[in-house]
């Protein structure tokens, strides 16, 4: 039973899941569900804190997850591991739910791959757009390239178009919209995918549970 | 932003500490400091600054590192490894156990420590010379001696052991070894695993490591067959006994891995209800003076002083006065300061005028009549008598 959040509640014995919004929800519902966890009243509305059967939900924006979690201020939380490596927040990984699949990628105009390498012979820096500044940073200082980042909010793709960066870091599923804008997959990064992560101290604390937790979770993975 | 707005600012971690706050720290340094040396260890206080190179336990992301003369310097990021340098440079031919604590700044990116993430006081000790479990004992019920006497009630000690983790990831390859280290420090249990798959490790073992890291309290009885575990065990055992409490604030867990590398043995955090990342942090780290020439055991733990401060103020904590603070007003200047150096002698606090911060201490105004007689709440009092009434408001309180 969900019940009226604007009374607080103090239940010391709920868990409670920062779980992320967006195009990732309805898979993140199907795992609580998969797992036997009550999922009544988590949508069909704009509550932002659900409370059912003893657990506490906190439906946030995905890259607000690790942030939550790191603090305290949620026990555990089911997010990407892409935006886990762009916070850099101290959170435990416990479990690769294997939903939300998707790639860190590094793409350039087709074609122009040569002249972007020779410019980066000539100018010594490549310029890349992204919305993903620490991993692309972290990527490069890897590989001993230097490149000068341009922070974007959306449609990185475009940058490369107009000029304002020779490559760029973006996240992508199926590829589709690089495709579609003459990008090409210069190197891969890493691979991504939905995480279940927990707060460390809560993860002491309340171990019987979390444990029992990430065994559910790691059975359904394998069930699927 | 205008340029007086400019000259307001604070660079991003930093900030300043209010008189109230700053009190309380003082209050839980004291406390820390007597408890050290009430264990018989004695207090050494490192640079602040040190070469970039020296400072390698941290990530160098996380320093604070500035040019001097051609030289990379950072601010101190970690005590544990400046004192190893003190300790291999002047204790080298020590003999017999070195007790060490220290209450200082610590300048490093931090995350969990909210405002002041890049310069926060950290306390600790370090045990060295001695091993064994009797020794990892002193320091865990040195720890709850500490934190129980700067009055934190609802807290537990969680004790794991590196030797414990490598045991489950035995016969790996070094590098491969690493590199799941590497992602357990991190807390990346995934990433852990995965490495150790690709590494040949087979899904029972990972199976069998994956349910042993998520091992506390009772469930260590199920893994007595692996390493560590009987060290880990025994030194709870000792920890106890040494510590007259007797509740059970010792609690294996074999999922504690510190962030910091160089940790060997018994590893331990404390966490508390409150607060969301360890309160302290410590272990067993044989290792490290080594790297500086001194080939000696260590042990010992850090306290992050602002999280500790944290879980104190939510466990209902507050400084205690013996007195109030008397605000004197009124007769002429001369008068006034006899009158205050008199109450002083008395052994109260005086401030003359009007106080505008107190720092959460009672304040009481005095009026001066003359120099042996003053008016409280409406009554023309000697001092004496003055200074029994102020003495009773505290008893009061």
């Amino acid at each position: 039973m969900t019940q009226d959040v604007s009374t607080p509640t103090h239940d010391v014995q709920a868990l409670r899941i920062a779980l992320a919004q967006g195009t990732m929800f309805e898979e993140i519902v199907g795992a609580l569900r998969g797992v036997g966890l009550p999922t009544d009243g988590l949508t069909g509305h704009r509550r932002l804190v659900v409370r059912v059967t003893g657990v506490e939900y906190v439906l946030c924006r995905p890259s607000d997850v690790p942030t939550y979690v790191a603090h305290g201020a949620a026990d555990l939380g089911i997010v990407g591991r892409d935006v886990l490596l762009e916070a850099e927040e101290d959170v435990l990984e416990l479990v690769d739910l294997a939903f939300g699949v998707c790639r860190f990628v590094v793409a350039g105009p087709k074609g122009s791959l040569d002249r972007s390498l020779a410019e980066y012979q000539h100018l010594g820096s490549l310029e890349v757009a992204t919305k993903y500044p620490r991993v692309a940073q972290r990527h490069f200082d890897e590989r001993g390239i230097q490149v000068e980042l341009v922070k974007l909010s959306g449609a990185v793709e475009l940058a490369p178009q107009v000029g304002l960066s020779d490559w760029i870091v973006d996240l992508v599923s199926t590829g589709r919209t690089l495709r579609e804008n003459d990008l090409a997959i210069v190197e891969e990064i890493t691979t991504c995918s939905a995480r279940l992560i927990a707060n460390r101290a809560s993860y002491a604390r309340d171990r019987e549970r979390i444990a029992d937790l990430v065994d559910r979770f790691a059975k359904w993975v394998a069930s699927r | 932003m205008s340029a007086a707005q400019d000259d307001l600012a604070l660079p991003r971690g930093f900030r300043d500490i209010l008189p109230t706050e700053a009190r309380e720290l003082h209050a839980i340094e004291r406390t820390l400091m007597e408890a050290f040396e009430r264990h018989g260890y004695v207090p050494l206080e490192p640079p602040s600054v040190e070469f970039a190179r020296a400072a390698s336990a941290v990530d160098e992301r996380r320093m604070m590192r500035f040019l001097d003369q051609g030289n990379l310097l950072a601010l101190r990021p970690d005590i544990t490894t400046a004192l190893a340098r003190v300790v291999a440079q002047r204790y080298r031919e020590a003999k017999g156990a070195l007790r060490l604590s220290y209450f200082t700044t610590v300048f490093r990116q931090d995350r969990s420590m909210r405002g002041s993430e890049r310069e926060y006081d950290q306390a600790g000790v370090e045990l060295i010379g001695p091993t064994g479990t009797l020794a990892d004992a002193e320091i865990l019920a040195l720890l709850c001696d500490a934190l129980g006497s700067c009055g934190l009630r609802s807290f537990s000690i969680e004790v794991g052991h590196m030797a414990t983790v490598r045991a489950l990831f035995a016969g790996l390859p070094p590098a491969a070894l690493d590199v799941v280290l590497e992602a357990l420090r991190r807390s990346d249990l995934v990433g852990a695993f995965r490495a150790a798959a690709g590494a040949g490790m087979g899904p029972e073992r990972i199976e069998r490591a994956r349910r042993a890291l998520a091992v506390r309290g009772r469930g260590i009885e199920t893994v007595d067959d692996v390493p560590g575990v009987t060290d880990l065990r025994e030194t709870i055992h000792l920890a106890r006994e040494l510590f007259a409490g007797g509740e059970l604030w010792g609690v294996p867990d074999l999922g504690v891995i510190p962030s910091l590398p160089y940790y060997t043995g018994i590893v331990f955090e404390v966490v508390s209800p409150h607060v969301g990342a360890p309160i302290a942090t410590g272990g067993r780290y044989d290792g490290l003076l080594a790297r500086y020439g001194a080939d000696r055991a260590a042990t010992g733990f850090g306290i992050a002083v602002p999280l500790l401060h944290q879980a104190l103020v939510a466990d209902g904590w507050k400084v205690s006065f013996d007195a109030p603070l008397v605000s004197l007003e009124g007769g002429d200047d001369r008068t006034r300061s006899r009158v205050a150096a008199a109450l002083r002698a008395r052994g109260f606090g005086v401030a003359l005028g009007r106080v505008a911060e107190s720092a959460g201490r009672a304040v009481v105004s005095a009026q001066v009549i003359d120099a042996e007689h003053v008016r409280v709440e409406g009554r023309d009092l000697h001092l004496d008598a003055a200074a029994q009434l102020f003495s009773d408001a505290a008893v009061k309180r």
